[in-house]
């Protein structure tokens, strides 16, 4: 008998695994198409939508972009965190050279600045104007001094202060000084925008997800009858997820590549003032944006919410519609 | 093929939509459900196809128990069905041709399997030439024939149809009907729920007639090519 009259023929028995492997990577491919037709043939109401998720996205983006910058810029500002060892003032030359030598050969120190009497006064008449002043006196008031520069290793606050409590005990060291107090403050503030910023993207990562949620949903309802007629002719539950699934890989999708556009952009905008103010400071910095692995990290992300949230709308939405 | 044993179906509004049926279709064969609008032919349907549950009594269809069928297992068994509906339920955003291949995308037939079996079916109702139309471009009769291709083209052993012919002149419900009696000729069962007496009168095949949720009468009439089918049954 011919195989085509057998009835009650409802699988495609007989097809092989490679067959039927890649009638499902063609229906994926035509699923696909047709889920980006459908957000790009009703232009208006699907580019809000984009938009929405976009705006959401950018705003803790943005801010982890600029927390990373003022992150950089404050690890230029190292030097603050600097080890000034003022040394009693009888010493020989020769020894502080040689306690500079023994400091320089310890775990986390990058340098040591030797700074001599002599030096030091002479900045000071420089830099202060009271060359008159000090020229009455008969000895050198100052001290010698050893300016240590942690390693970058040792740049944080904690290592610089086990330092400085390691320097203070070295007999020759008169006081020791850390300038951290505003070092402190700084990583301070910005470990807790750090934190602020994670909130703030997970709430808006809920949103996108909510958002992309309600949209599905919408678009469930919208199809209701095209549902209810492939269910009839035998769909199952992931046939009928599956369009629904990549229209919302696309939003995702879309609104991440605006949200990238968008970022450049401001950052773009901001370049030239933020380069202008540097250069007021004396500074070399440069606004930093995202390189190309951060930016690719920022599509999949957003892609990954908007399959996430369809994945989370569609189930529930096209269980409740059956063929009346 | 359907075998229902004390079927009854209650509402939850209450309505008691079929009381205690008991009938049985055999394979191969083709027979009309009659009644005025109400009597329950369509939940008599519905439940064939699974779109309702009894709540009495046994349906089995194919040998299977739907009593027993998991909400999972529903599109197995509507594959098993091919359904023509008054209303056509066709997709407007789709071609004649995609509205025709669904049944065999969803199950997953190879592509030029696909195109091959979508053709056969369009040429079966005489529609191949418009293939690439939509069906909104289609007259009332040539959008039913898109249905019932539809509803062929996985070549389901069982074809349920309800009133097919519900919105068309006689002269194209005859030629409907002639369709009907073709995929018979060639072992497919049908059952034809309609309220068109005269155009029943004329096919000779055994009509179930329903009034009031209950089965009230089981004619057999049959045609000629029918009357084994029926000895069984």
């Amino acid at each position: 008998m011919n195989p085509d009259n057998v009835t009650g023929a409802s699988l495609s028995r007989g097809a092989s695994v490679t067959d039927r492997l890649k009638m499902l990577a063609r229906l994926h491919k035509i699923e696909a198409r047709r889920g980006l037709f459908e957000i790009l043939s009703n232009p208006l109401s699907n580019i809000m939508t984009v938009l929405v998720i976009a705006i959401a996205l950018a705003l803790p983006a943005g801010l982890q972009i600029m927390l990373k910058n003022a992150q950089s810029l404050s690890q230029g500002w190292d030097g603050a965190s600097r080890i000034s060892l003022y040394l009693k003032t009888d010493l020989p030359e020769k020894r502080i050279n040689q306690l500079a030598e023994e400091i320089k050969q310890q775990d986390g120190v990058a340098s040591v600045e030797v700074i001599t009497q002599q030096q030091a006064l002479d900045d000071f008449i420089d830099g202060s104007g009271f060359a008159d002043a000090i020229s009455q006196l008969d000895s050198n008031p100052l001290p010698p001094v050893l300016v240590i520069q942690p390693a970058a290793s040792h740049a944080t606050p904690q290592a610089s202060e086990l330092m400085l409590a390691h320097f203070e005990k070295i007999k020759e060291v008169d006081v020791a000084q850390l300038d951290l107090d505003w070092v402190r403050k700084l990583y301070a503030l910005l470990q807790l925008a750090e934190k602020a910023a994670s909130a703030l993207a997970l709430a808006l990562a809920l949103a996108v997800l909510l958002i992309v949620g309600n949209t599905i949903r919408l678009s469930v309802q919208n199809r209701r009858d095209e549902i209810e007629v492939v269910k009839l002719v035998g769909a199952t539950d992931a046939f009928i997820r599956r369009p629904f699934l990549y229209t919302g890989f696309w939003y995702g999708f879309l609104a991440g590549v605006v949200c990238w556009l968008l970022l450049n952009a401001s950052l773009l905008w901001l370049r030239e003032p933020v380069a202008n103010l540097a250069g007021l400071y004396q500074s070399e910095f440069q606004l930093s944006g995202l390189d190309w692995q951060q930016s690719l990290q920022l599509i999949a992300l957003s892609c990954a919410l908007g399959l996430l949230g369809s994945w989370l709308s569609v189930g529930r939405h096209i269980r409740q519609i059956e063929p009346r | 093929m359907i075998e229902f044993a004390e079927v009854s179906k209650r509402y939850p509004n209450g309505q008691e939509a079929l009381r205690n049926v008991t009938f049985q279709l055999a394979d191969g064969e083709m027979a009309f459900l009659t009644g005025h609008s109400g009597a329950g032919k369509s939940t008599l349907l519905k439940l064939i196809c699974l779109m309702e549950r009894a709540t009495a009594g046994q349906v089995i269809i194919n040998g299977k128990n739907l009593n027993r069928t998991s909400r999972r297992k529903i599109p197995a068994v509507r594959r098993d069905i091919g359904m023509i509906f008054q209303d056509h339920r066709l997709l407007f955003d789709r071609s004649v041709f995609d509205n025709v291949a669904l049944p065999l995308m969803i199950a997953g037939y190879p592509h030029r399997e696909i195109g091959r079996r979508v053709r056969a079916a369009l040429d079966k109702v005489g529609l191949l030439s418009k293939e690439k139309h939509s069906p909104i471009m289609l007259s009332g009769g040539e959008q039913q024939r898109v249905g019932i291709a539809r509803a062929v083209v996985n070549k389901p052993p069982l074809l349920l149809a309800d009133e097919p012919t519900g919105n068309l002149d006689p002269e194209l419900s005859a030629e409907i009907m002639r369709l009907f009696e073709q995929f018979n000729q060639v072992g497919v069962s049908l059952m034809i729920a309609s309220h068109d007496l005269s155009l029943i009168a004329q096919m000779h095949y055994r009509t179930l007639v329903m009034k009031g949720g209950r089965l009230v009468g089981d004619q057999n009439e049959p045609g000629e090519e029918q009357q084994e089918a029926d000895h069984e049954s």
